[in-house]
């Protein structure tokens, strides 16, 4: 018997706990459950991304993910909360329906993910050599231009890559600010007029 | 020599393209000129003067001086006779030299000699014994442009000029300038817009219509240059398009009050009944060109003189021939042709004597003929020119005297060496019998216009007469004095319709108290028709001289041919109608009282425009026989001078052996002369005594006459039956196969096409319905079908639920998956 | 490698093709999450379960820990996931920003009754 290898046990552990809290998600019918439910599931992927030496990455799931983007969608779920739309059932019909093919497209996935050998991972020893490194730097200058981690890179048709994302990083936060003013002045000015709406036919809207 | 050729052609050919230059500008710009283009009418008098005066210059300026006529004082001695139509006898020798100096021996001899040797002459045997002919008129001949050559056929454009060109020239544009100062006056209403009271609308309205006056003198300019164009063409291709365009012309005046039925009818008649002759015209040009191989009249000469083409003449009428006219080698060799093969079985005979060439030359002869007769309304193509009468007076007076009716007499004249005596005898046939009936219709006639058109008629008939029987001096010369009394008479009546605005003669009388210069001018002019004169001694209106010469060759041929002897008595009979008919009209016109008071009394004389060239014309109708006094020149002495080749010597028939066309100057003799004078003049006296006694003395009464006479009045006051004879011989029929042929188009032709139309219809029914509608529409209407099920089944997958998207997605992915990896599996 | 001993399940270390299942699933619970709920939130929950499945094999393919070799993305793997997670971020307020006008003017959250698109 071997001695447990941990971050495999992690793996398994986290990734329990993410695809069973996906699962959970997608039968909930509560939508403040589900809400919950994918917290613990975007939470368990960050743990993950550590796992996977991404730590900066994880740590960015956990900031903007679970901190961020679900505060929103439970914001908004506070918003919209109403009696009935707590629980909205969908027919059984469509229940079959899309399980069946959803389980279809897993098992194509799940066949295309173990059909490259590649993909199989590397023996203890292997593993256990591998230095793993802080990877907040090597990304901060990715994002500037610079890419450190290819340095030493000799084939020069590889050293092409090596222009780094600034370009993106600055179309993205760009994008980011645009969006955010658009979402903003939507959810804004939609909400002043929808209210006067309400005002006057909230009670046969029902 | 040369430059006399050089100033003769320059100014004949400006005076003869002035006109056509006045035409063009007419043409284009007439209507500019003035309202309703009065400039025109001066615009083209102007033209035709500056004609009259070139001619005039071509003719005392150049030609006169370089070729003297021979003086008369030496002639006169010699044949003590003081008419001047004989004075150039024994004088063309003057310039053509050698030719006739035996020519007295000839008049003597000359008759005997034809009787006796007739039968068996050839023109070389008898002439070459006993006397010479006489050589070519002085003449220039040469090419302006050569339109085409087609293998030996030469198109060009030439002029033949003598001194018979001259005059003609100078007799046509003094006429036509008379005519077109006299139009100007008489053409006044056109100057406006124009009622004419015999044309009635639809509508019962008078036709009201613009003034064409322009457009009148445009036709007039045009149909002068036509006819200096016939006179000045060195051949006959060139002659022949001229003589078209004269035609055309005549039909564009005649038809001038277009709108008039009897105007249009008068004017398409005019054109076919001329189309009629000159088919024949064309078979003898047809003739003589396969033969001869050549259109031109002269022969063309390179700068030293040498003969280089030939002409007809010269090759018809050889100078080692003495003149006389003998066919060709290629003639006889043509004519054998056509007669071997036409009659195949004669073809491996030898050649039997068949008068070689004489049967070519005398189709070529009558062929042209043919022309003439069209032209110059011969027998029996004369029904045109009465009914001609329909154009405006003036044009009546060209169209009779100096351009179209004297066109075909020019042409058998300048075409007088390539007649043989037979065709010769042809053409006084006819001559003599269009004199006759032209004559008689004349008596009943009371439209004053178509007695004037059958005296034409009857005086081309003499001129014709005259020419057939070897007069061609007599018939030249007639036909320049009828020009100026014809064209007087006609200028006459017109200013008579100009003032009673009638045709009728039965509606005028007394006229000479309000129209005194018409009158007497006429008077004149009916003195110059019937030739009247002293007898024998002269002096006499011009008529006198012509006619009595015309006469005088009649019976000289009479003589000489006792199996004719109709040609001999026609010309005198002729006379007798001719006085009879002229002062019928002039009584009936100008003198007794008024027979329609009405008209009467508005009747008034024409304005000077008119008038004065009456005066004029008055005056050359006159004198133009006369010698001009202190002169040699004379108007026969200048025919003398343009004689045509050989035709001064004696000539026999070769397919007739008895045929003898006596030498001209024969009939100057002092016993015809006598006989034929004496004749004359006491038939002439007769028929204007008769006349008198009828109309002015009233002693017969003309309508008891009549009564008497009806079968013969009626006969004549129908004119022979000729219209209605030709309706039935030639239009009657020509419309029945009209008609059958038209019946043949609208039953076969049309019902072919209306049954492939119906079968085509049909077909394409066929393809219509089985093709068009099932396939085609099919093909359309199925793929819109389906795309329209297609857009219906995809509106139902588009639910716009949202899920289901996400749904289709999904199902996409995975068939992609599914696909990619069967796919694969089987490469 | 189904065929592996269970015995070795926790002492071999797990390869990229583990992670690539873990993000299947996730994946598929994401697009099931979208077809079958009828709230809104639920279906835009859904979406972010769908980004979360593809982020993890971006960290996968670009992880040395799992692959270490030249086919690996590396850093790239990282940087891609990055953007999507910014990228995810700004999809979901836009599309809160619809849900919530879609629930004034509606006065629902169905998605069901969202079908003016009908054909």
């Amino acid at each position: 018997m071997e001695s447990i290898y941990w971050p495999t046990f992690f793996f398994w552990l986290f990734s329990l706990i993410s695809c069973s809290f996906a699962v959970g998600v997608l039968l909930a019918r509560n939508i403040v459950r589900m809400a919950f439910y994918l917290v613990l599931a975007l939470a368990a992927t960050a743990g993950l991304f550590f796992l996977a030496g991404a730590d900066f990455v994880g740590a960015m799931q956990l900031m903007i993910y679970v901190g961020g983007t679900l505060v929103l969608l439970i914001f908004g779920v506070m918003l919209t909360s109403q009696e009935r739309f707590i629980e909205m059932k969908t027919s059984s019909g469509e229940w079959v329906v899309a399980l069946l093919l959803g389980g279809m497209l897993l098992g194509i996935l799940l066949q295309a993910a173990m059909a490259v050998p590649a993909w199989q991972g590397m023996d203890r020893a292997a593993a256990e050599a591998t230095k793993v490194e802080k990877t907040a730097t090597p990304l901060g200058m990715g994002l500037l231009g610079v890419r450190v981690d290819q340095l030493d890179e000799q084939d020069e048709s590889r050293r092409k890559g090596m222009s780094g994302y600034l370009f993106h990083f600055e179309i993205v936060s760009v994008h980011l600010l645009v969006v955010l003013v658009g979402a903003a002045y939507l959810a804004r000015a939609k909400r002043k007029r929808g209210r006067d709406e309400l005002a006057g036919t909230g009670s046969n809207a029902t | 020599m040369d430059t006399t050729a050089s100033n003769l052609s320059t100014l004949l050919m400006l005076a003869w393209l002035l006109p056509l230059a006045s035409f063009v500008l007419i043409l284009f710009f007439g209507k500019y000129m003035g309202s309703h283009g009065k400039f025109a009418g001066y615009l083209a008098t102007g033209a035709l003067l500056c004609s009259a005066a070139l001619s005039f210059t071509a003719m005392f300026g150049v030609w006169l001086p370089n070729h003297p006529l021979p003086s008369t004082a030496h002639h006169t001695e010699e044949h003590g006779e003081d008419v001047p139509s004989e004075e150039a006898h024994g004088h063309v020798a003057a310039y053509p030299v050698e030719a006739i100096s035996a020519q007295p021996v000839a008049l003597q001899t000359d008759h005997e000699h034809g009787e006796a040797d007739g039968h068996h002459a050839t023109a070389e045997h008898s002439d070459g014994e006993h006397h010479a002919n006489n050589a070519p008129p002085v003449s220039y001949f040469g090419d302006w442009y050569t339109l085409g050559q087609f293998g030996s056929l030469k198109l060009t454009i030439s002029y033949y000029i003598d001194t018979l060109t001259v005059a003609m020239f100078c007799m046509v544009s003094l006429i036509a300038t008379c005519v077109h100062f006299y139009a100007l006056g008489y053409m006044h209403d056109e100057l406006h817009d124009f009622t004419d009271p015999e044309v009635t609308m639809s509508d019962g309205e008078k036709l009201k219509r613009p003034g064409r006056f322009y457009r009148f003198f445009q036709y007039l300019s045009l149909f002068c240059f036509s006819m200096f164009g016939v006179v000045i063409s060195g051949n006959m291709a060139m002659v022949f398009v001229f003589w078209e365009l004269v035609g055309i012309c005549s039909y564009f005046l005649i038809g001038f009050y277009i709108e008039r039925h009897s105007a249009s009818t008068a004017a398409n008649k005019a054109f076919i009944v001329n189309r009629v002759g000159d088919f024949g015209m064309l078979i003898g040009m047809m003739a003589l060109w396969s033969s001869l191989g050549t259109f031109a009249f002269g022969d063309l000469k390179d700068a030293e003189g040498h003969v280089v083409e030939q002409g007809i003449f010269s090759q018809l009428r050889t100078e080692e021939n003495d003149y006389h006219l003998q066919p060709t080698a290629s003639m006889v060799e043509e004519q054998e042709r056509v007669r071997t093969q036409t009659c195949e079985l004669a073809a491996d005979e030898p050649p039997k004597q068949s008068h070689a060439g004489q049967w070519l030359l005398l189709i070529a002869g009558v062929g042209i003929f043919c022309g003439c007769v069209g032209k110059s309304a011969q027998f029996p193509l004369h029904v045109w020119l009465p009914d001609a009468m329909e154009g405006p007076t003036p044009v009546s007076a060209l169209v009779h005297s100096a351009t179209m009716v004297a066109a075909g007499v020019y042409l058998v004249g300048r075409f007088y060496p390539a007649f043989s005596p037979e065709a010769l005898l042809v053409i006084a046939y006819v001559g003599c019998i269009t004199l006759f009936v032209a004559a008689t219709i004349a008596i009943t006639a009371t439209d004053i216009k178509r007695v004037l058109a059958y005296s034409t008629v009857s005086q081309l008939g003499y001129m014709m007469l005259a020419l057939g029987l070897g007069g061609w001096v007599a018939g030249m010369f007639h036909l320049i004095t009828h020009a100026f009394f014809k064209g007087l008479l006609f200028m006459c009546s017109g200013s008579v319709i100009h003032g009673v605005h009638t045709n009728d003669m039965t509606e005028m009388g007394g006229l000479r108290k309000k129209m005194p210069i018409t009158a007497y001018t006429m008077l004149v002019g009916c003195l110059a028709i019937i030739g009247a004169g002293i007898p024998i001694i002269g002096p006499g209106f011009s008529g006198y001289y012509s006619k009595d010469a015309i006469i005088e060759q009649a019976w000289s041929f009479g003589s000489n041919n006792p199996h004719h002897a109709v040609l001999k008595w026609a010309p005198i009979v002729g006379a007798f109608i001719t006085a009879f008919y002229m002062f019928r009209l002039w009584y009936m016109t100008f003198a007794g009282k008024p027979r329609n008071q009405d008209r009467y009394d508005h009747a008034h004389e024409s304005p000077r425009v008119m008038t004065m060239p009456l005066v004029i014309l008055a005056v050359f109708a006159l004198g133009i026989g006369w010698q001009l006094p202190f002169t040699d020149l004379s108007t026969s002495a200048l025919l003398e001078q343009a004689r045509p080749v050989g035709t001064l010597a004696t000539s026999h028939g070769e397919i007739l052996s008895e045929l003898v066309i006596p030498n001209e100057h024969d009939s100057h003799a002092p016993a015809i002369k006598w006989a034929a004078g004496w004749a004359a003049f006491s038939t002439a006296a007769a028929g204007l005594l008769l006349a008198t006694a009828i109309y002015l003395w009233k002693l017969l009464d003309p309508q008891e006459l009549k009564q008497s006479f009806k079968p013969l009045h009626s006969w004549l006051w129908n004119k022979w039956w000729f219209d209605e004879l030709y309706q039935i011989i030639f239009v009657a029929p020509c419309m029945i196969v009209a008609r059958t042929i038209t019946r043949f188009d609208l039953g076969v032709i049309d019902s072919i096409l209306h049954g492939a139309a119906a079968v085509c219809k049909g077909c394409s029914k066929v393809v219509y319905a089985v093709f068009d509608q099932t396939v085609v529409d099919g093909m359309a209407n199925g793929v819109a079908g389906v795309t329209w099920d297609l857009g219906l089944w995809l509106r139902k997958i588009q639910t716009g639920n949202l899920r289901q998207y996400i749904m289709f997605i999904v199902i996409g992915t995975v068939v992609l998956f599914v696909a990619i990896s069967f796919v694969q599996r089987t490469i | 490698m189904i065929h592996l001993p269970l015995a070795h399940l926790l002492s071999e270390p797990v390869g990229v093709s583990h992670y690539v299942m873990v993000g299947a699933v996730l994946f598929t619970c994401g697009v099931l999450c979208m077809a079958t709920k009828r709230n809104a939130l639920g279906v835009l929950m859904g979406i972010e379960l769908v980004l979360n499945g593809a982020n993890l094999n971006f960290i996968a393919f670009g992880s040395h820990v799992l692959r270490n070799d030249a086919n690996s993305l590396g850093l790239d793997g990282q940087l891609i996931s990055m953007f999507v997670i910014v990228l995810a971020a700004a999809e979901a307020a836009v599309a809160l920003a619809i849900a919530l006008n879609y629930y004034n003017n509606h006065d629902s959250i169905d998605v069901d009754r969202a079908d003016e698109l009908l054909g």
